[in-house]
């Protein structure tokens, strides 16, 4: 039984409590958040108490937190909780710049405690499946990666602009997955992004709404990425990997498997609509995840070197995409 | 009736003799080919004769030139071609030098005659019908093309040193496709290039994997994923994404009987080679090219789409050879 602290009482946070609480290996004793408010409605709901910074921190009883608050706070709460010797599950990123990832990752392995950062996309079912086939040989020497990431629509353009960019808030995902799946780190990115969606993404969000890019490790094996912000036909996450004995590709999940045959064409489901109907399951088997390895004391599955190393990526593909040259990464 | 006398009686040359067969508003009149074995078997099997070069040009009855010969043969024989008054279908590349592909053009143009380059994807039944649909707006605008283009196996060695390079020789493929599709002309260039698969065709001094930008003017984006050697066969798909969706066309197998068993379902690998892929497009440009001819209509495809395939191929050779992006002039 592992009894949990949660920090962050947003539509993130009620998510990762409520699987929390569908849990019999674990306990969630309180929430904390920035508005009192939302901690005791969310607290209430979830059977918890509301609780701040001090005393959630300051209970021996809690074991773990699950920090799902605003991302500017992850690295502050993570080093807090390091300190107080309490076990982390961070929601990506840690933080979108590298001296605070570098100094949450020095207080974590000075404090010993484990620390999980939640790329959920690890943990979906058909992409985990893909990555044991791929790890198991069942295409032999990998050589190609494609990572199809589409967002169902344009989030509120103040979101953007406090985002920290499209390649640090939405492509890290894929840059996380293209690590995971080339099993050596990229050495080089090409980025290319541009606004075609909705021209205030650029002039009110200081963003960008459209990318495709290029990443390339070490011994050559070569990665593509596609994104945009509105696909608007769902949330499209596909994935292909390409080795010398063949492909495995892990396409859009729906949310029925009916086709409807009509006198002008076949129609099937759209892929599910958002990212928290899509990784319902990736969201549940990563707590899953975390729990087994602070019960087991062994590291976790993903952590904030992982997390920092796709800050890394997407420091570089801004950079590709403000230069328009490739940016070499030092490992 | 449109005579047509066929430089080139090899694999190719087969498909397009068969083919023109099949039409009825044709004729296969003479083949040549530098194996005179090859020649006459070809033109045995379709009621038409072996004949030289100078014949071929010179007889007022011959309409128009298939050119289905080695590559390095196309521009010199398009150019005759032009000279003695014969439309022409020339099979891509119209040549890897592109000084010799504009010389080409300039012969070609200065004689007015009609030239189709049998790019033969955009004949496809699945392609065309998705570029029918784009162009009728059912995705709206056009932002990002995904082009999988993957042979089963590598070509030998020695095929490799005369191929001009991959991008040349099977990228130029996509890079028509991408034309194509983008609906615009691409602006900027960046490839990585690698040998993944086999050693030796590094060794001859080429690349067996890439993977391709390509970006144009108005910021509309493609991608192209090349390898030499997929073991499940031919892989040949599009995905085109837009305002209003996606339009995708996926790899055809054999038949499309699925096999559900204890451990999982199997269905039909993609048709192997480009012969069986695109037989169907093979037939469809062919009906093409004389539909034009008849209609006396602007070809399909011609040189300056083959221009500016070979165009893009040399960018992303420099891109490639650079690491850098390269611009190109749309």
């Amino acid at each position: 039984m592992v009894n949990f602290a949660l920090f962050g009482a947003g539509r993130i946070g009620r998510m990762h409590g409520e699987n929390l609480v569908r849990r019999s290996d674990a306990r969630l004793l309180y929430v904390v958040d920035t508005k009192p408010e939302a901690a005791r409605a969310l607290a209430e709901s979830l059977g918890a108490r509301p609780a701040t910074d001090a005393q959630a921190f300051g209970d021996p009883a809690v074991q773990a937190v699950l920090i799902a608050s605003s991302t500017g706070s992850h690295a502050d709460l993570s080093i807090a909780a390091a300190r107080a010797g309490k076990a982390i599950f961070c929601e990506k990123p840690v933080d979108l710049t590298l001296p605070k990832c570098d100094q949450c990752i020095a207080a974590v392995k000075k404090a010993k405690v484990p620390m999980f950062v939640g790329f959920n996309r690890r943990f979906d079912p058909s992409f985990r499946e893909l990555k044991k086939r791929l790890d198991a040989g069942a295409i032999g020497k990998l050589e190609q990666v494609i990572i199809t990431n589409r967002d169902p629509g344009l989030p509120d353009l103040r979101f953007l602009a406090s985002s920290g960019g499209l390649f640090l808030d939405f492509t890290v995902h894929d840059f996380d997955m293209a690590r995971w799946l080339l099993g050596e780190e990229p050495v080089e990115v090409f980025a290319w992004g541009a606004v075609l969606v909705d021209a205030r993404v650029r002039t009110e969000g200081k963003d960008i709404d459209t990318a495709m890019l290029l990443l390339r490790t070490a011994s050559g094996k070569m990665c593509h990425i596609n994104n945009t912000r509105r696909a608007v036909y769902g949330y499209d996450q596909r994935i292909e990997v390409f080795g010398a004995k063949g492909m495995l590709r892990a396409a859009n999940v729906t949310p029925t498997s009916v086709e409807s045959s009509g006198a002008q064409a076949t129609c099937a489901d759209n892929p599910w609509p958002n990212f928290q109907t899509r990784y319902a399951t990736a969201y549940a088997a990563e707590l899953s995840s975390f729990i087994r390895s602070v019960e087991t004391r062994k590291p976790a599955e993903v952590g904030p070197v992982d997390s920092r190393q796709v800050v890394v990526l997407a420091e570089a593909a801004l950079k590709s995409s403000q230069t328009g040259k490739p940016v070499r990464i030092k490992n | 009736m449109t005579e047509i006398a066929q430089f080139g009686a090899g694999r190719i040359g087969q498909i397009h003799a068969s083919n023109i067969a099949a039409m009825k508003d044709a004729r296969l009149r003479y083949v040549i080919d530098v194996n005179v074995e090859a020649a006459g078997k070809l033109a045995a099997r379709y009621g038409a004769r072996v004949v030289s070069e100078r014949e071929a040009f010179a007889d007022g009855k011959v309409d128009a030139v298939l050119i289905a010969s080695s590559t390095d043969t196309h521009a010199r024989l398009a150019i005759a071609a032009a000279r003695a008054g014969k439309a022409i279908f020339c099979e891509k590349p119209i040549d890897l030098s592109l000084s010799k592909v504009d010389s080409c053009i300039q012969e070609v143009e200065k004689a007015g005659v009609p030239m189709f380059v049998g790019f033969n994807r955009r004949f496809d039944p699945s392609f065309s019908a998705l570029k029918r649909r784009l162009d009728a707006g059912e995705i709206g605008a056009v932002e990002q093309v995904v082009i999988s283009s993957r042979d089963p196996g590598p070509p030998p060695p020695a095929y490799v040193k005369v191929s001009g390079g991959m991008f040349r020789d099977m990228t130029i493929h996509d890079f028509d496709m991408a034309r194509w599709l983008l609906g615009e002309e691409p602006v900027e260039v960046f490839a990585m290039g690698e040998c993944l698969v086999d050693r030796k065709i590094g060794a001859a001094g080429d690349i067996d994997s890439a993977m391709v930008l390509l970006r144009t003017a108005s910021d509309r984006m493609c991608h192209i994923n090349n390898s030499r050697r997929a073991a499940y066969g031919y892989d040949q798909r599009i995905e085109v994404a837009g305002a209003k969706g996606m339009l995708r066309a996926e790899n055809l197998g054999e038949t499309t009987v699925e096999h559900f068993g204890a451990k999982g379902t199997v269905s039909d690998r993609p048709l192997d080679f480009f012969l069986e892929r695109y037989a169907d497009a093979y037939r469809a440009e062919m009906a093409a090219f004389l539909r034009s001819l008849k209609e006396k209509t602007p070809m399909p495809v011609g040189a300056r789409d083959g221009r500016q395939a070979l165009v893009l191929a040399e960018a992303a050779l420099k891109s490639h050879h650079t690491g850098q992006a390269v611009k190109v002039d749309g």
